[in-house]
């Protein structure tokens, strides 16, 4: 077997790890997603790793506007007579 | 019985033209956040900023219909996505079928053996991955699957706000979510080979 992961040691990493790391669950929810993660090192190492592959994600692709397309779509306003 | 008075026209204008700037501030206020999104819908920055410029002129003209108290950021990104449908921008294959499962942990060994002597999981990332590597990876993710990424992961929307954007269920969002990060990751995965 590979080192890392193995394919699918666990089906409820599957099931709550998006809507987790999306914070899409009631709180109910986050609650037992939260306790699994306590007891399954399997989930918890695939959290950290999804979380951060996320964030790194979202940093890399943001771009900033550029500072004269906010003056561009200020002067699209209606003018005020 | 419903007739105005001859003070209430010249009120009723101002209170309009109050309103309509309140929302043209608020609209551009949250611009930056709009082109976040439109940055990565499209090719380049050129098609980003037109598409910037056609979705607040048609937000500005349409202003009545945005109801308050409702979500304006989502309502400026759905008239953003629906421009971008229309004016066919995408240039698109079509969705890739290789084995995303081996994909998914594929990038995961990868990383995990480049950066075995860590215990941080940012500098396995960071150091196996550059910003142009994502930016390629993600272009080559089918549209339909990019459009739910870039709204929850670099929008912050929820999966009914994505839903209403693009007007498509709840569980589609959830799945077309699932299904493209897997995607993402098996492009991710070729990208930190060839580093």
């Amino acid at each position: 077997m590979a080192p890392g992961l193995e394919a699918d040691p666990c089906s409820k990493c599957e099931e709550m790890l998006q809507p987790y790391l999306d914070r899409d669950l009631t709180d109910a929810e986050r609650a037992e997603a939260e306790v699994h993660l306590d007891g399954c090192s399997y989930c918890r190492k695939r959290y950290r790793f999804e979380a951060e592959l996320r964030r790194f994600v979202r940093q890399a692709v943001s771009e900033e506007m550029p500072p004269d397309l906010k003056r561009k779509l200020a002067d699209l306003r209606t003018p005020l007579y | 019985m419903g007739e105005t008075t001859p003070e209430a026209e010249p009120r009723k204008l101002a209170e309009e033209a109050r309103d309509r700037v309140r929302f043209e501030e608020e609209a551009l206020e949250l611009a930056d956040q709009v082109y976040r999104v439109a940055r990565r819908l499209v090719s380049t920055r050129e098609e980003a900023e037109d598409l910037m410029q056609e979705t607040y002129s048609r937000a500005f003209r349409a202003w009545r219909s945005f109801q308050p108290g409702t979500n304006l950021r989502a309502w400026l990104l759905r008239i953003l996505t629906n421009l971008n449908i229309d004016r066919g921008r995408r240039q698109q294959r079509s969705p890739d079928m290789q084995p995303l499962e081996e994909g998914d942990y594929f990038l995961y060994n990868k990383l995990e053996e480049a950066g075995r002597e860590s215990n941080v999981e940012q500098e396995r990332v960071d150091e196996r991955l550059s910003q142009d590597d994502v930016v390629s990876a993600l272009s080559e993710v089918p549209h339909d699957f990019r459009d739910v990424i870039l709204l929850v992961d670099i929008g912050d929307f929820s999966y009914a706000d994505a839903a209403q954007i693009l007007e498509i269920p709840i569980g589609t969002v959830m799945s077309r979510l699932h299904r493209g990060r897997r995607i993402l990751k098996s492009q991710l995965a070729e990208q930190a080979v060839n580093a």
